[in-house]
C-alpha cells in the first residue's frame, strides 16, 4: 500500500476515524434495514497480499471473462496488475496510486466528492482500498474501445479499490466493471467508483457482479453530472452470497441519467440493491428499471429514491421495479421512493412483484412446450430484456452465457 | 399557472370555521404526568382494579420508551409534563343521564358544528358519541341500539358495565407497549367508544364519534375498540375539530377495530383538526395509532379516511389480514396546506390465504405543506394468493410544497401478486384549458380537477360525509359538474 502522498494520508486518516465510529452499518440505519453485516464483522478477514505468479486454473477463470474487444485494467486481490492489463495509450488511464503522485491537481480537489451520504462502507474503502483505476477523457475526445476494469479475488482475505473517472466537456467513454473470483472461495470486495461527468459528457457504465458464491461484495457508484451530461448504468447483480451494490447520480440541468439493474438470487443469496437519482437542478430526465428474479432461499432488496430538489422544475423522472418469486423460501424486499419538492414535474414509479403469467404459459404448452420448459422459457425471457440492453457484443455474450446457464432451457443457443 | 395557483391557493385558504372557543366550566387536573395523576385519573373514572395495572403498566413501558424520530416531519420537541391528562366539562353529575343534562353550551357547539346530537336530528339516522375534550357527552340512540344488542357507549362506561369484553379485547390489537403514542394513551386514555356487534346483526344504522378538543394544555387520548362478531356489519364514522389557539395541542388516540368471522367494518374518519395558522403557529399534534385486526375467515376492513386540518398528522390506519380470505381497505385523501405536515398511509399484513387489499391514497399538497404516504405491504409465508393492488397519487399545487412516497414491500410468498403505482403531478395546464375551453371559469375547472382526483375516495364515504369531505376541501361538486 503506497501512503506517502500526504493528502491521501490525510483523507485515510479521517476516513479512519469515522469508520472506528460507524463500522459497518447496523440493520437500525433505513438505508440498511433489510441487510445484515454482522457476518463480515465475525469472519475476520485479513487483508490480501500482492501474488506474484498464477497457477493455470486462475488464469483460465480470468481469460474466460476478459472480454475480447476491451482494454483491460485488471485488480487481483485488489492489486493492480500492469502485466496482465493493456491501457489505452492516448488518454490518462493510469493506477490511482500513480494517479496520486503524478495527477494530483486533477484528482485530489474531486477526491471523495461525488459520495453525498459517506457510511461504514465507504469510509472503510477510503482507509484500507490498495488500489483503483484512474481514468481522465479530456474536452471532445472519447475512448475508441470500452474499458474493462476486473476485479478478480483469489484469496480468502479482503480487498478494497477506489476508482475515480472523469469525463470533460463532450467527452464520451464506456466501462466495463467485473468483479469475479476463484469459486467457493469466500473474501470481500469492497469497491468505490468515483464518476464526474463535465457539460455533456456521456457515459456508459457496466457492472456484472459475478463473485463466487461464498463471497461478500459491497460496490459503490457515485456519480456527479454536470448540465446535459449523460449517464448509463446497467447492473447485473449474480454472484455473491451477500452484495450490496449502490449508485447514486446528483443531476444538474438538463442531465440525463438511466438505471437498468438485474439481480438474479438463488440458493442462499442475499442480493441488495440501492439508487438513488437526485435531481438538483431543473430539466433532466431519469429513468430507473430494475428487475430481480429470486430462487430457493434467495433474498432481494431493492431500495430505489428519487429526491426533486426544490428548483428542478420540469423533472421528467420514472422508476420500475418488477420481481418474480420462483420458490416459496425467496423474499423481495422492495422500496421505491420520491421525494418532491417541486411542483412542475412528472414522477412515477411502478412496483410487481409477482409470477409468471399463467395464459403465456398456457399459450405455450398449447404449442406442445411442456410445462417446465415453458416456464423456463418465460422466466429467461423476464430476465434477457435487461441483458439485450447490452451494446458491446463480447459483454452481451459473456451474461447471456451466464444467464442460460440458470435457466437452460430458456433459450436456443 | 401562478394566477391559477392563487386561486387553488384561494380555495385551500378557507379560514378555519371550527375555531370557536366554548366557554364552559371545567374539571381540569394540572398539567404533568406521573403516576399520582395515573391513580387519580383511574379513580376520577371509577374504574375496577384492573385497569389501574393496565394503565401504570403501559405507564412504566411508556418511560423507557424514546419519542420516536423517522418519519418526514418536523417536530418541535413536546413537553409531556406540560399537558393536562385530564379534562371533563363540570356537569351536576358525574355521567349525564339524558340530554337535559348537559351543558347547553355544550350542545351549542354541537350545533355549530352541525352534529346530529340532539333528538329532532334522530332522522339523520345516526347514532352519535361525542366526545368533548376528554370525556364522552353523550350518546343518542342507545336504547334503540340495544334492541338489536349492539353496545355503543363511551368506553370508560364499557369499563365499568363490561369488562369481560374490554379484558379480552383491549390491547388485543395495538398491544401496550407497540409504539411510544400508543403506550402513552393506554396510559392516559380518558375516554372513547365501545362498539360491540353481536353475531349476525347488521347495525341499523351508521354510528358516529365527534371529537373536540377544547380546553387549552390539553391532550386528548381517546380510545375506541369496536368489535364486530360473527356475521356482523358496521359502519362507523369519526369526526374531529377544536378551537384555534395559538400553542400546540396534542391528540394520540388508539383506535382498535376487531373483526371476527365473516363480520365487516366500514370506518370512516373526516378529521379536521385545527391546522395552525398561516405562519404555522398552533395547531393539532394528530398522533393516532389505528389497527384493524381481521381476526375471523372472509372477514374485511375498509378504511376511509379525509385528512385536512392538524398542524402535524402522523398515522397509519393499518389491517392485519389474519383470516383466511379477509379483505383490508384503505382509502385516503390526505390535504395539507400552509405549513401543514402529514406523514400518513397504511400497513396490511398478509397473514391468511387468499387475503386481499386494496390502498387508494390521494395527496394533495400546497402552500409550504409536506405530504408524505408511507405505507408497508407485508406478505408472510402463510399468505398464499394474497393480493395487494396500491396507488398512490400526489397531486402538487405551488413550488414550496413537497410531496413524497415511501413504499415499503416485503414478499415471502411466490403466489402472491402485488402492484404498487405512484405518480406526483401537477394540475396540468392542458387539463385547465380544456376546462376552460369547454366555458367552465379556471376556478371551477381547478375544483372539478381537484374532486375529480379524490373522487376514487370520496365515494367511498358515506353519503353525509362526502357532502363534508367535499365541502372541507373548500370546492363543490355543484360548480364542477354544471
Amino acid at each position: 500500500m503506497k501512503t506517502d502522498i500526504s493528502w491521501l494520508n490525510t483523507l485515510r486518516q479521517n476516513a479512519l476515524t469515522q469508520f472506528e465510529q460507524t463500522r459497518f452499518p447496523s440493520q437500525r440505519l433505513e438505508d440498511w434495514r433489510y441487510t445484515n453485516l454482522s457476518a463480515i464483522e465475525k469472519k475476520q478477514f485479513a487483508f490480501a497480499n500482492q501474488v506474484e505468479t498464477f497457477d493455470d486454473t486462475h488464469k483460465n477463470h480470468l481469460a474466460d471473462f476478459m472480454l475480447n474487444d476491451c482494454y483491460h485494467a485488471i485488480f487481483v486481490d485488489g492489486f493492480f496488475d500492469a502485466l496482465l492489463s493493456t491501457l489505452p495509450e492516448n488518454i490518462t488511464v493510469c493506477s490511482i496510486n500513480e494517479a496520486a503522485e503524478h495527477h494530483e491537481t486533477v484528482l485530489a480537489p474531486v477526491f471523495n466528492q461525488a459520495i453525498e451520504s459517506p457510511h461504514g462502507f465507504t469510509h472503510f474503502t477510503n482507509v484500507h482500498f490498495s488500489d483503483g483505476i484512474f481514468v481522465c477523457i479530456n474536452e471532445h475526445s472519447q475512448l475508441d474501445k470500452p474499458l474493462q476494469i476486473l476485479h478478480f479475488a483469489t484469496q480468502q482475505a479482503m480487498s478494497a479499490t477506489r476508482h475515480v473517472v472523469i469525463l470533460e466537456e463532450n467527452a464520451c467513454a464506456t466501462l466495463i466493471e467485473t468483479f469475479i473470483g476463484v469459486e467457493t472461495q469466500t473474501y470481500l470486495t469492497s469497491s468505490v467508483l468515483e464518476i464526474f461527468l463535465n457539460d455533456h459528457a456521456n457515459l456508459t457504465l457496466y457492472k456484472v457482479q459475478q463473485d463466487s458464491d461464498k463471497a461478500y461484495h459491497f460496490g459503490g457508484t457515485y456519480v456527479k453530472q454536470a448540465d446535459n451530461a449523460h449517464f448509463t448504468h446497467h447492473n447485473f447483480a449474480l454472484g455473491g452470497l451477500l452484495a450490496r451494490s449502490e449508485i447514486m447520480s446528483h443531476l444538474e440541468t438538463g442531465a440525463q441519467c438511466e438505471l437498468n439493474g438485474l439481480y438474479l438470487g438463488e440458493n442462499r443469496q442475499h442480493l441488495d440493491n440501492l439508487t438513488r437519482i437526485v435531481h438538483a437542478k431543473p430539466d433532466a430526465v431519469s429513468r430507473e428499471y430494475y428487475k430481480g428474479i429470486l430462487n430457493h432461499r434467495a433474498r432481494g432488496v431493492f431500495q430505489g429514491r428519487i429526491v426533486v430538489a426544490k428548483d428542478a422544475q420540469c423533472t421528467d423522472s420514472q422508476m420500475n421495479n418488477r420481481n418474480l418469486l420462483l420458490s416459496s423460501d425467496a423474499e423481495i424486499d422492495t422500496k421505491p421512493q420520491l421525494e418532491i419538492y417541486a411542483d412542475d414535474v412528472k414522477c412515477t414509479h411502478g412496483v410487481t412483484v409477482g409470477q409468471l403469467d399463467e395464459k403465456s404459459i398456457f399459450y405455450l404448452q398449447s404449442r406442445g412446450i411442456d410445462e417446465d420448459h415453458a416456464k423456463h422459457i418465460l422466466t429467461f425471457a423476464f430476465a434477457n430484456e435487461m441483458v439485450d440492453k447490452i451494446t458491446v457484443p463480447s459483454l452481451h455474450d459473456c451474461v447471456f452465457t451466464q444467464l442460460l446457464a440458470r435457466f437452460p432451457q430458456g433459450a436456443e443457443r | 399557472m401562478s394566477a391559477n395557483n392563487d386561486e387553488i391557493n384561494n380555495l385551500l385558504n378557507q379560514d378555519y370555521k371550527q375555531g370557536f372557543v366554548t366557554d364552559i366550566q371545567a374539571d381540569t387536573f394540572p398539567v404533568g404526568l406521573n403516576e399520582e395523576v395515573i391513580a387519580k385519573l383511574s379513580k376520577v373514572k371509577n374504574e375496577p382494579e384492573f385497569m389501574l395495572e393496565y394503565r401504570l403498566k403501559a405507564f412504566r413501558h411508556w418511560q423507557t420508551m424514546p419519542s420516536p424520530d423517522w418519519a418526514q416531519l418536523n417536530i418541535d420537541p413536546i413537553d409531556y409534563q406540560e399537558i393536562s391528562y385530564y379534562s371533563a366539562p363540570k356537569s351536576k353529575e358525574n355521567a349525564p343521564k339524558s340530554l337535559d343534562d348537559i351543558d347547553p353550551e355544550i350542545l351549542d357547539a354541537y350545533k355549530k358544528l352541525g352534529i346530529p346530537l340532539a333528538e329532532q336530528e334522530q332522522l339523520a339516522g345516526i347514532a352519535v358519541d361525542a366526545v368533548f375534550d376528554s370525556v364522552s357527552v353523550a350518546t343518542t340512540f342507545k336504547h334503540k341500539l340495544q334492541e338489536v344488542g349492539v353496545i355503543f357507549c363511551p368506553i370508560s362506561e364499557a369499563i365499568r358495565e363490561y369488562p369481560e369484553l374490554i379484558k379480552q379485547y383491549l390491547s388485543s390489537v395495538v398491544p401496550v407497549g407497540d409504539n411510544f403514542f400508543a403506550a402513552l394513551n393506554s396510559a392516559v386514555f380518558t375516554d372513547g367508544s365501545f362498539v360491540y356487534i353481536p353475531k349476525g346483526v347488521r347495525c341499523p344504522m351508521e354510528l358516529s364519534t365527534y371529537f373536540r378538543i377544547n380546553a387549552s394544555n390539553t391532550g386528548q387520548f381517546e380510545r375506541t375498540l369496536i368489535i364486530a362478531d360473527e356475521g356482523s356489519y358496521v359502519s362507523y364514522l369519526e369526526g374531529c375539530s377544536a378551537p384555534q389557539r395559538d400553542e400546540n395541542q396534542l391528540h394520540a388516540a388508539v383506535v382498535e377495530l376487531v373483526t371476527l368471522k365473516e363480520a365487516r367494518i366500514k370506518y370512516s374518519t373526516v378529521q379536521n383538526w385545527y391546522p395552525g395558522d398561516k405562519e404555522g403557529k398552533g395547531g393539532i399534534y394528530n398522533f393516532v395509532t389505528k389497527r384493524a385486526d381481521c381476526r375471523g375467515d372472509n372477514s374485511k376492513v375498509s378504511w376511509t379516511q379525509v385528512e385536512t386540518g392538524s398542524a402535524i398528522t402522523w398515522k397509519y390506519p393499518s389491517c392485519v389480514l389474519t383470516g383466511d380470505n379477509s379483505v383490508g381497505e384503505f382509502y385516503s385523501v390526505a390535504v395539507t396546506n400552509n405549513l401543514q405536515q402529514a406523514d400518513t398511509g397504511t400497513k396490511m399484513i398478509h397473514i391468511g390465504k387468499n387475503t386481499k387489499s386494496t390502498i387508494i391514497s390521494k395527496g394533495i399538497s400546497a402552500g409550504k405543506a409536506q405530504n408524505t404516504y408511507r405505507g408497508l405491504v407485508k406478505v408472510l409465508k402463510s399468505a398464499e394468493n394474497a393480493r395487494n393492488y396500491t396507488q398512490c397519487d400526489s397531486l402538487l399545487v405551488g413550488d414550496k410544497c413537497g410531496a413524497h412516497t415511501f413504499p415499503y414491500v416485503e414478499v415471502k410468498q411466490p403466489t402472491a401478486q402485488i402492484e404498487h403505482e405512484a405518480t406526483t403531478s401537477k394540475i396540468s395546464e392542458d387539463q385547465l384549458f380544456f376546462c376552460q375551453q369547454r366555458g367552465l371559469s379556471p376556478e371551477d375547472a381547478v375544483s372539478m380537477i381537484v374532486n375529480g382526483f379524490c373522487k376514487q375516495v370520496f365515494k367511498e364515504l358515506p353519503m353525509e360525509f362526502a357532502v363534508e369531505a367535499q365541502a372541507l376541501l373548500g370546492l363543490s361538486l355543484e360548480g364542477s359538474v354544471g
